[in-house]
């Protein structure tokens, strides 16, 4: 492409730092680079002709057209570009061992322990400009583990966690095996045994039987801490409450139970999947009943569109899985009636985000420029990539917009990013320069079917073997 | 789009109106105008007007004012042209007599009546070649067709016996049982491997040379280069199987076909073998991870590398609608570096020389089928989409708001 070589750190300096960075994800960043850009879409209602993208220790330091470069500043000149926010996927089931558990509920696990930072997905997330990950698990549970929200770049959690307590998976629609009815029974149940174990904390507690004291205390824990004596005492669930708990201290809770306690608390968000219109009502009557419905999220498969006045009445925002297009056949004419979701939930006034497709091909940037295909408005459908799903996470003051203060994430794009002949080429994440799409050998085998000069004997025609017998 | 709200459009046209407003619905005559009209063979048209007259295109004005009552959209291509649909020919299309079926026409197991045809229509789709499966050796003969219109298989045939269709690669031996061990049924089919299905294929060609009062006319047609043999072959090994089979052909004087290949994913690993035999090639759908059939890879260049060795391509959709849709696919092969204008040829005016219908279909002329199709923004994006089309002058996709 044209615009490959465009980008080119002012500096021989410069070009090294980056290089390095490339090389070892544990390289310092730059304490300043400019990013001179020829198109800044800001998400933040600006759109920039030739501006520059100040970033200061992983910061966002000033956008805009009039902006100082700081003298002693990387200067990266990307004037051939545009530059973007980067994408926010709400909610991804994806880059873990594995996604879904073979156990019901599972509140006490946390992705942490199956994010496998190398996996392939990482990778391609970047690729297609990817900034922020909400890492969920799958929807083939009752109630799954905590996720985490996370950067597609680093070696460690550590290093590519955005932040921790994203919330926990539950399925509203029913794990392998189950029906409807044991699916909802199994939930109701789940909460049920909540508030017993609770009720049962407090009587032994009255009866002078401490019981979980010493359980806790065999398990190892450190019951000295301010947080396990419990400086914020317990307050149950917002429409249940447990008389007497606020004496328990929090270091005393089973930690198999801690998770949920915090859920009803509404201490961290839930994202309840739901496949078709009846799992919205049970995901709602889960909620409410629990007093978590203000920190629920729903993860809607197309059907659940026919829902959408009762998703509108309770203010619940949701993700709206691909397709984003729901075909049915009406059973008495035959006749197939097409409906495009997210005009269903845009007339609501529903908060809605997009999330990416299994394939690649179809990952945010598709979802959105699909979107606007169907008739969607230019600016709804690229809210429902960025700022939208960033508020979802709470990162709204972090990232989804270029704006003073927020995580310096960048994203530069070859041409307008909802384009088919546009292409990532550059993603700053942090301040770091963590891609670039000439170095990016699988992308260049993909798209220009050039092999990694690394991965065979250079022949006549430039290609090796690959298993197809070539020559 | 019922009678009543056709009624109320049409009392608020202009009383220069073509037709009737009871007869919208089976009108075949149109005033179309668009601010880009696409053609594969002239280019960019700006502010075209597009007079279609019983079912075909009558003048075409650039730089011209709309009428009143002319349906208009942002952008208009000819109506594209699949020419690897895979829709309604299921795993009961398949004649499992024989391995070569050579006079099957997959004409007789057609279902005009399946909604798959109203998807292709709706995703600017309006000719389609549809062939027999491939789970035969040689499976018999392909038709062209219109993708709606009316309900009988001759009414919308563009070309009976277009094409005589048959396979490489590893799909005819599929699921036929190897020689070990007792035969399961007296039924048991061959071939079990890549050598059989070849032996086949040059066991066909050389009898019907051989002997052709005894074998199949359509083979003899194939080898006389009347009837087009298209051969699908996704990895390289089948794609130089299909080319020496031609060439063996040639040499042993049984005769010269007229070869595409379909489905050739890994048609640019050796671009000169098609260029050599003079072969055409339909490509298949683009694949995220490049991975097609057969475990071929498909770069997502590949289709500027045949235009730019100048090898005759088509693209295909397989019969995808929707985000796998065939103008999509034109958007892939953009996204891989061809331009806009090799890509329009590519599902319009290629597919169409191909199968030897250009003089109905493939392009915007004066005295050809009034295929068109009207698009909400630049064709082949994903932010635009098909808002209306015509077919053979019927109105198959009201762009026009209020009647949809």
């Amino acid at each position: 492409m044209q615009f490959k070589h465009t980008l080119r750190p002012l500096t021989a300096c410069a070009t090294l730092v980056a290089s390095v960075v490339l090389l070892t994800s544990s390289a310092e960043a730059a304490d300043k680079i400019a990013i001179k850009a020829g198109r800044i879409l800001t998400q933040a209602g600006t759109e920039i002709e030739n501006g520059v993208i100040v970033i200061e220790n992983g910061r966002i330091q000033a956008v805009g057209q009039d902006v100082e470069i700081p003298w002693d500043a990387e200067v990266v000149d990307a004037s051939e570009l545009v530059a973007f926010p980067g994408f926010v996927e709400a909610h991804a089931s994806r880059g873990m061992d594995r996604s879904n558990e073979s156990v019901d509920v599972t509140p006490f696990l946390n992705v942490r322990d199956s994010i496998d930072p190398v996996n392939f997905y990482f990778e391609d997330a970047l690729r297609s400009g990817i900034t922020t990950i909400n890492v969920q698990q799958g929807a083939n549970t009752v109630i799954g583990a905590q996720g985490l929200v996370v950067k597609p770049y680093g070696m460690t959690i550590e290093e590519m966690l955005v932040r921790p307590d994203a919330g926990l998976k539950i399925a509203a629609r029913p794990k392998g095996g189950k029906s409807r009815a044991t699916q909802a029974q199994a939930l109701r149940r789940t909460f049920g045994d909540l508030k017993r174990y609770l009720d049962g904390l407090v009587q032994d507690k009255k009866d002078g039987n401490d019981k979980a004291r010493r359980e806790a205390l065999y398990q190892g824990r450190d019951l000295d801490s301010e947080e396990a004596k419990g400086t914020r005492p317990l307050t149950s669930s917002a429409v249940w409450t447990v008389e007497g708990l606020e004496a328990i201290p929090r270091g005393e809770i089973d930690e198999k139970q801690e998770p949920l306690l915090k859920l009803v608390e509404g201490r961290i968000p839930a994202w309840i999947h739901c496949q078709q219109p009846l799992d919205v009502e049970l995901a709602l009557e889960i909620a409410s009943d629990n007093g978590f419905l203000h920190r629920t999220t729903l993860v809607l498969e197309a059907a659940c569109f026919k829902a959408a006045d009762r998703i509108a009445e309770r203010g619940v925002p949701v993700v709206l899985l691909p397709s984003l297009i729901h075909r049915e056949r009406d059973p008495i004419t035959g006749e197939e009636i097409e409906t495009f979701v997210p005009s269903v939930y845009e007339e609501k006034g529903i908060p809605y985000a997009f999330a990416s497709a299994g394939s690649s091909a179809e990952a945010l940037w598709f979802q959105a420029a699909f979107a606007v295909g169907q008739g969607l408005d230019r600016a709804a459908a690229l809210n429902a990539v960025t700022t939208t799903p960033a508020d979802m996470l709470r990162l709204g003051d972090r990232v989804g917009s270029l704006e003073p203060g927020k995580d310096g994430n960048v994203v530069l794009f070859s041409g307008d990013p909802l384009s088919i002949t546009s292409f990532v080429e550059y993603v700053v994440l942090e301040g770091e320069l963590v891609y670039d799409r000439s170095k990016d050998v699988r992308q260049q085998h993909l798209i220009e079917g050039v092999r990694p000069s690394n991965t065979a004997a250079a022949t006549d025609e430039g290609q090796g073997d690959d298993g197809h017998g070539h020559k | 789009m019922s009678l009543l709200l056709s009624l109320v459009a049409s009392a608020a046209l202009t009383p220069s109106a073509p037709l009737p407003a009871q007869d919208e619905s089976e009108s075949t005559s149109w005033t179309v105008f668009a601010e880009k009209v696409y053609d594969p063979e002239d280019g960019l048209i700006e502010n075209g007007l597009i007079k279609v007259q019983d079912g075909r295109i009558v003048s075409i004005t650039p730089g011209a004012r709309p009428p009143g009552d002319a349906l208009r959209a942002f952008a208009i291509t000819p109506g594209l042209i699949d020419a690897s649909v895979r829709v309604t020919r299921g795993g009961s299309a398949v004649e499992q007599s024989s391995e070569v079926t050579p006079s099957v026409r997959v004409a007789d197991a057609l279902d005009t009546f399946s909604t798959s045809w109203e998807r292709q229509v709706k995703s600017g789709v309006t000719t389609a070649l549809v062939s027999p499966p491939d789970q035969n050796v040689i499976g018999g003969l392909g038709i062209v067709v219109k993708t709606g219109g009316p309900d009988s298989v001759a009414e919308r045939t563009v070309k009976a016996d277009a094409v005589m269709r048959g396979s490489m690669g590893t799909q005819p031996s599929q699921r036929n049982r190897p020689a070990s061990g007792a035969p399961s049924s007296f039924y048991n089919r061959r071939p079990t491997t890549r050598m059989g299905v070849e032996w086949e294929w040059r066991k066909a060609m050389y009898d019907a040379a051989a002997d052709p009062s005894a074998s199949a006319p359509e083979l003899t047609a194939v080898l006389g280069g009347d009837l087009p043999l298209m051969v699908q072959a996704w990895a390289t090994q089948d794609i130089r199987t299909a080319v020496f089979l031609k060439e063996e052909c040639e040499r042993e004087g049984l005769g010269s076909p007229r070869l595409i290949i379909d489905a050739a994913a890994e048609a640019w690993r050796e671009p000169e073998l098609l260029v050599r035999t003079g072969t055409a090639v339909v490509l298949p759908p683009f694949d995220a991870d490049g991975r097609t059939g057969d475990n071929a890879f498909m770069a997502w260049n590949t289709a500027r590398l045949l235009h730019d060795a100048g090898i005759t391509f088509a693209l295909s959709a397989h019969g995808g609608s929707h985000e796998r849709q065939l103008g999509l696919q034109a958007g892939y092969a953009m996204r891989g570096g061809l331009s806009f204008e090799a890509s329009l040829q590519a599902v319009t005016l290629n597919p169409a020389r191909m199968l030897g219908i250009d003089d109905r279909v493939g392009s915007l002329d004066v005295g050809k089928d009034a295929d068109i199709v009207l698009w909400s923004g630049e064709p082949f994006q994903p932010t635009s989409r098909v808002v209306g089309v015509l077919l053979s002058g019927a109105l198959a996709v009201d762009p026009r708001p209020s009647n949809n």
